[in-house]
């Protein structure tokens, strides 16, 4: 080894640059000559600063042939080895939100705002992130409009214009109307009105159709057979099996 | 905690609700809702301080800066939560993976070592122990 490193670099270099020959690997040739009260590899090397690792091998295995090695990592650490969501008492809200279908529309989370509320705020000027990026200049409290204050706000008579009054309309739902039509041409039912804040009103409508419950039945087992969930393909619900 | 959360909810649907107000009073506006008008506009600014008092039990919240760009898209924010909730998932499985591919890899090293090496590993688990890999 020493013969080809001679011939490598032109040199029997004793003093090489530190540690060099600690990189090695297995038992190979005996190490070079050390300075006295050195007697491995892990010896040379002073423990760095912060290094948080695992501590090197213990001083009475030192004459073994293993160079740089460490003491196993302790078995009790949290890692990605078990399952954080049960971990972290999370399943439910797993299970909440991944379990079935969150609505897209903004206005299903805030049913009750008024307004057009699925439109980007960007459009308007209306955005969250334009508050963060330009503050509004505002002073420290809020004061109490006085009488000579609220002769400001003295409106004249009459309707406002059409582009202003769309603040107070809410935006039409066509899809489940459409869907409605589409897939009952022939109920004598009057068109419901498709609002998403009354879902009971719609369960017990749809559950009294025995056909399209059955319907329903066949489309919710094509479907389980192609999801992930479904007990063939690997799970992706945080239970037990998804992670040991 | 859920109280604070309560309290500021109950401010913002009355704001909310009184801004509605002003806004139909002001969309067909007649000489006789000046004084409702102006009622409204003071019950504005309280409604603003009753949410600017909320603001203090509320400090150490931190929302993402991610579910603002939702909203602002005019999506539901809690379709962030439901990604997040994924995500974790899916890097927890990968990890989970990769430490069981490692454990595997360790096992079959060291028993192949111990073919080719058996001296050299009958003392590798002196100093490590039989820690036959799990």
């Amino acid at each position: 080894m020493t013969e080809m490193f001679s011939t490598l670099f032109g040199q029997n270099d004793a003093q090489g640059p530190p540690g060099s020959s600690s990189l090695g690997f297995g038992p190979g040739k005996p190490a070079p000559p050390m300075p006295q009260n050195q007697v491995s590899m892990s010896g040379q090397m002073p423990p760095q600063l912060g290094d948080e690792g695992p501590a090197l091998r213990k001083p009475g295995a030192m004459n073994e042939p293993f160079y740089l090695l460490r003491e196993l990592p302790v078995g009790n650490e949290l890692t990605g080895n078990t399952n954080l969501i049960t971990h972290y008492n999370l399943e439910h809200a797993y299970n909440k939100f991944c379990g079935k279908k969150v609505k897209e529309k903004l206005s299903n989370f805030l049913p009750e705002l008024p307004g057009m509320i699925d439109c980007p705020g960007t459009q308007d000027g209306s955005s969250l992130r334009s508050l963060i990026d330009k503050p509004p200049v505002c002073g420290n409290s809020f004061s109490p409009l006085t009488g000579a204050l609220l002769t400001g706000f003295r409106l004249h008579t009459g309707p406002l214009p059409e582009q202003y009054r769309l603040m107070h309309i809410q935006p039409p739902k066509k899809k489940s109307k459409h869907k409605h039509k589409h897939h009952r041409p022939q109920d004598p039912l009057p068109q419901e009105t498709p609002s998403d804040s009354d879902p009971k009103k719609k369960k017990k409508k749809r559950d009294d159709d025995p056909d399209r419950k059955k319907k329903k039945k066949d489309k919710k087992k094509k479907k389980n057979r192609h999801s992930p969930d479904h007990p063939g393909l690997a799970g992706s619900q945080p239970n037990s099996n998804s992670l040991r | 905690m859920a109280e604070k959360f309560d309290n500021l909810e109950e401010h913002l649907e009355k704001f909310i609700e009184n801004i509605r107000q002003l806004g139909i009073i002001v969309s067909d506006f007649q000489p006789s809702s000046q004084a409702g008008l102006n009622q409204k506009l003071n019950f504005m600014i309280s409604g603003l301080q009753d949410i600017e008092k909320c603001r203090q039990q509320l400090h150490e919240i931190n929302v993402p800066l991610e579910v603002f760009e939702y909203i602002d898209q005019g999506r539901n924010p809690q379709l962030y939560t439901k990604e997040c909730l994924e995500r974790a998932l899916a890097r927890n499985e990968q990890v989970k993976g990769k430490i069981d591919t490692m454990t595997k890899f360790k096992s079959l090293l060291i028993s192949e070592l111990s073919k080719v090496f058996p001296e050299e590993m009958a003392k590798y688990k002196a100093i490590h122990g039989e820690d036959a890999p799990s």
